[in-house]
């Protein structure tokens, strides 16, 4: 193909025409190969990363358990793997759950780079492929896309290339779960961790097209604040509820109502990570959120069953199946606006407003499918505010009234059914069971512990609408439910990174703690609030993102505020960032690239593994996915990993079928590289795992602490970090850590305050040799304070080696 | 005699091999003739204050404690020793023939489970029963479809009897 780079050609004969080259196959190939070939793997194939990963997994070894014992793949089986047992095509239960773990990571991935696509596209349709990529004051724009596919990209045509170089490897994973093929299990783990570093590329071409195109607040550390909680609902209001992951669509909405003047007509709400973005569109300035957020998916099936929205618009991902359904008993016209949900709807993308506005109206039809966002932009306003008087003429009912409910609750057997379906085996009821006598107590306990899926309702004999009794009797509680959310700022910016890169890698910022995820939590959705309070208050930097960051938001603490008011959001010790919606999380990740790249001054362009090898073993960061359900929660964790990022996930995380766990008694697995010579050093097993779940938050909060220690931490930082193990440990699991003198170094790691207690310890316990006039250690660890070393886990990193 | 069998009720199924449920005297039969039994207690014991002390009268009869998530601070306060183990890292270990153990005197050859939740617990031992020839007996109100053994559904006041007549003959 031709060597002609992209821009604008002029022909001489033909005035004032220009021929715009917008790509020409071979030519972006050959641009980057010649100027930004960087390090020595840029836009790796499946295999290219594969020796770092048996490396990886090498220490972290897999650990299955299977949501199903069977293979139902193809039309061999289907075929029982129990025991580890081979199917008919050959493959093993442990082959049988890595492929599925990569299915997830894969799905996930697909999902965040689909909707990369699509916004991609459509921002470039609007605003041109020379739309420059600006997300705050930066110059490492997009650390991600940089360090995976060795691309800088300055315009959104740039991501171009970015965004189809994960669509073919999406798909050279997806070929590979096909049945047969591959046989080893190690083998689908490197193809699922190649995925997870997938979606944080997507993920980042995604934020960052809206973040530049749609007046996203960038890095910036005052953005908004914005209402959260069904209590903030104005339900007196006609209501425009928008449920999903992509703001596109509703950004017209929102532009529609400022123009004509009705935006203080509208209550305008979303669910879900919609609702984030819809918080950050043009707050770039600053001002007031143009909606309010509803929620987590955990509150979908709640807000509607309220019968408070009049219109409901959807777009893709954390989007019940039923939503259609549900809305048509309670007359709430539903709007699909992605090929990714039509719900069977008829395609109207054509039609005129009026005519799709009468069908709807009048019931004939119960939604549209509407792919012409402009056209949504005028639909949904008018639609909501015809369908309110309408609504309430009707005298739409939905949750039941009190005398409702008191039937409702005597018709209740005790049989236990709806507490043997919870996900949560909640105590349901015994909830019934008191609330016959009017106290709702428990039922307020149940609906804040409860995800809202509705399987009680299928499963009761004597067919109660077990979530709307539920829903009912928590009213008082529900109208409580009033919180804020700082909007999300996108990036941490270069100037944030040179300012506390050195804290990190030293450890006296004794860790990052990133709460991500969805809100399958095991114990209610205080918990999040709880852990972030607390690592909050111990200088940790808490990052947060989409549902997690909408449940920090909904507790204030006895002066009345929240998280987000209680705590500042720069890039320091004991701030709260919220990064913004689920693809923000890419910029978690690009948070420990840029350390790399700025503060260590690291080649990360097309140089994944030595990159994921610095964040490994310098910065102390730990993910949280609390209440992860989501395929995407997988694959945002799984990309983490291969960076060496440990993640934990809540107790249903276990039923992601793997998990990745160290074995610290095996000291041949805790050891590095010194650089400078290229001896092996033993360090202290930390992270212990890449991927682990975990029971409650008491234990999980000594174990973040535990887990943000480094090989490169000075002996100020591991002194801060072992402090906030012991104490936590303490706190919580009330206790002193058994392994604690594990990462004692030396005297100087101790804390100052209980030096000579512990030196007598470890002197009795461990049979160190202490020099007691000095209160030194003279013997007795197993590895050494040496603030010089460079620890690595790539051999050809060494001195002498290359 | 408490009768525990009766009820196993499941609401999805993992696959063909499912525990056998058992009563409670055929549990202490299974746990005396082990040579090295564990019990694993997890978190739900510090909903319960019964619970807790059922756990702590198990580990009376000398059967030694891995308290995973925060229960190692209810059997703390009650004075009973136990060694706090991460579920998931705890099954890891236990799948692996050279670990040697809380006391770094071998591996297990019976765990008994207390205090879980059930969804969770259910995966863990889908672990094990994949993966290691580990004997696993559940004590938990809910069948336990992935342990060796397990107690069916039961009311919480028959569970506590069931418990009550465990104990009794350990």
């Amino acid at each position: 193909m031709s060597n002609v780079p992209k821009g604008q050609i002029s022909i001489e004969e033909l005035e004032n025409v220009h021929i715009t080259i917008g790509k020409i196959v071979g030519a972006i190939e050959e641009k980057y190969e010649k100027t930004e070939a960087g390090g020595m793997t840029p836009k790796p194939g499946v295999s290219a990363l594969r020796d770092w990963d048996h490396s990886l997994l090498s220490r972290y070894q897999p650990v299955y358990t299977p949501m199903c014992d069977q293979c139902c793949y193809c039309t061999f089986g289907k075929c029982d793997l129990t025991g580890n047992k081979e199917g008919a095509c050959g493959i093993n239960m442990e082959g049988h759950q890595a492929r599925e773990f990569l299915l997830r990571v894969i799905t996930g991935a697909a999902a965040h780079s689909g909707h990369g696509r699509h916004i991609l596209h459509y921002l470039t349709d609007k605003y041109g492929k020379d739309h420059p990529i600006d997300v705050g004051p930066s110059n490492l724009l997009a650390p991600n896309i940089q360090t995976v596919t060795g691309i800088e990209p300055k315009t959104l045509g740039d991501l171009e290339p970015a965004i189809e170089y994960v669509e073919e490897q999406l798909t050279q994973l997806l070929a590979t779960v096909h049945m047969g093929q591959e046989g080893a299990a190690i083998d689908f783990e490197s193809k699922a961790l190649h995925g997870g570093m997938l979606d944080h590329v997507g993920m980042e071409i995604s934020d960052l097209a809206q973040i530049s195109c749609l007046g996203m607040p960038k890095s910036d550390p005052e953005a908004p604040l914005a209402e959260i909680g069904m209590g903030c609902i104005d339900a007196t209001k006609p209501m425009l509820l928008a449920i999903g992951h992509n703001v596109a669509g509703v950004a017209n909405i929102i532009d529609y109502m400022e123009e004509k003047g009705i935006a203080d007509q509208v209550e305008l709400g979303g669910l879900c990570c919609t609702a984030i973005d819809m918080t950050r569109y043009q707050m770039d300035q600053g001002g007031v959120p143009h909606a309010k957020v509803v929620g987590t998916l955990a509150k979908e099936l709640k807000m509607i069953r309220s019968g408070i929205p009049d219109v409901i618009v959807v777009d893709e991902q954390c989007v019940r199946a039923d939503v259609l359904q549900e809305a048509s008993r309670l007359s709430i016209p539903v709007i699909t606006t992605n090929d990714k949900i039509m719900y069977g709807l008829p395609n109207r993308s054509n039609d005129n407003v009026d005519d799709i506005i009468e069908d709807l109206t009048s019931g004939k039809e119960k939604g549209a499918l509407v792919l012409d966002l402009d056209l949504l932009g005028e639909l949904a306003p008018r639609l909501t505010l015809e369908m309110s008087p309408i609504r309430k003429e009707k005298g739409i009912k939905a949750l039941p009234n009190e005398e409702e409910l008191k039937v409702l609750i005597d018709k209740c057997v005790q049989c236990n059914a709806c507490e043997l379906v919870c996900p949560n085996n909640l105590p349901i009821m015994k909830a019934m069971e008191i609330g016959a006598d009017g106290d709702f107590t428990k039922f307020e306990f149940v609906h804040d512990q409860c995800a809202g899926c509705g399987r009680c309702d299928q499963a009761c004999p004597k067919e109660i609408p077990v979530l709307d009794v539920i829903e009912k009797a928590s009213q008082k509680a529900i109208m409580e439910e009033k919180g804020h959310i700082r909007s999300g700022r996108g990036q941490i910016s270069d100037p944030d990174i040179r300012a506390e890169g050195v804290n990190l890698v030293m450890g006296t910022t004794p860790g990052i703690i990133a709460l991500v995820g969805c809100s399958n939590y095991p114990d209610g959705t205080k918990d999040l609030y709880k852990m972030a309070d607390e690592m909050l208050r111990r200088n940790y930097i808490v990052l947060t993102s989409g549902c997690s960051a909408m449940d920090l938001g909904m507790y204030k603490d006895e002066n009345g505020e929240t998280l987000y008011e209680k705590y500042p959001s720069k890039f320091l010790g004991g701030n709260l960032i919220n990064v913004g919606s689920c693809v923000s999380n890419s910029h978690i990740t690009g948070t420990a690239i840029k350390v790399a790249a700025i503060f260590a001054q690291r080649n990360i362009t097309g140089n994944f593994e030595e990159t994921a090898d610095y964040i490994m073993n310098r910065i102390g960061a730990v993910g949280v996915a609390w209440g992860a359900y989501s395929q995407k929660a997988a694959s945002i964790g799984t990309g983490c990993n291969r960076y060496g990022i440990p993640v934990v996930v809540g107790p249903h995380g276990s039923k992601y079928r793997r998990a990745l766990i160290g074995k610290p008694y095996v000291e041949e697995d805790w050891k590095v590289f010194d650089a400078r010579n290229g001896e092996e050093m033993p360090i202290s097993a930390s992270p212990e795992f890449l991927l682990t779940t975990v029971e409650t938050v008491e234990e999980l909060m000594p174990m973040l602490a535990k887990n943000c220690i480094r090989p490169s931490d000075n002996n100020m930082g591991r002194m801060i970090k072992l402090t906030h193990y012991m104490e936590l440990s303490q706190k919580y699991l009330g206790h002193m850590p058994e392994d604690w003198y594990k990462f004692v170094r030396s005297e100087t790691d101790l804390p100052l305050a209980k030096r000579e207690e512990l030196l007598k310890i470890l002197e009795k316990d461990q049979g160190w040799e202490i020099d007691w006039k000095r209160k030194k250690i003279l013997s007795g660890p197993t590895t050494k304070l040496d603030v010089t070393a460079q620890p690595t886990n790539l051999k050809r990193l060494c001195k002498g080696e290359c | 005699m408490v009768d525990t069998t009766k009820n196993t009720l499941v609401y999805t199924t993992w696959g063909p091999k499912s525990a056998k449920p058992v009563n409670p005297i055929t549990i202490s039969k299974l746990v005396s003739k082990a040579k090295r039994p564990l019990l694993v207690a997890g978190s739900e014991l510090m909903k319960d204050e019964v619970m807790l002390e059922k756990a702590v009268a198990i580990a009376s009869k000398g059967i030694p404690v891995a308290a995973t998530g925060h229960s190692i601070k209810g059997f703390l306060d009650k004075g009973v020793e136990a060694k706090y183990n991460n579920i998931h890292s705890l099954a890891h270990f236990l799948g692996d023939k050279n670990w040697t153990g809380l006391d770094g005197k071998g591996g297990y050859d019976l765990i008994l489970f207390f205090g879980h939740k059930k969804y969770y617990l259910n995966q863990v031992l889908s672990g094990f029963k994949n993966f290691t020839d580990l004997k696993t007996i559940a004590i938990e109100r809910h069948f336990m479809q992935n342990a060796s053994f397990s107690f069916g559904n039961l009311k919480p006041d028959l569970h506590v009897e069931a418990l009550d007549e465990l104990i009794e003959n350990l």
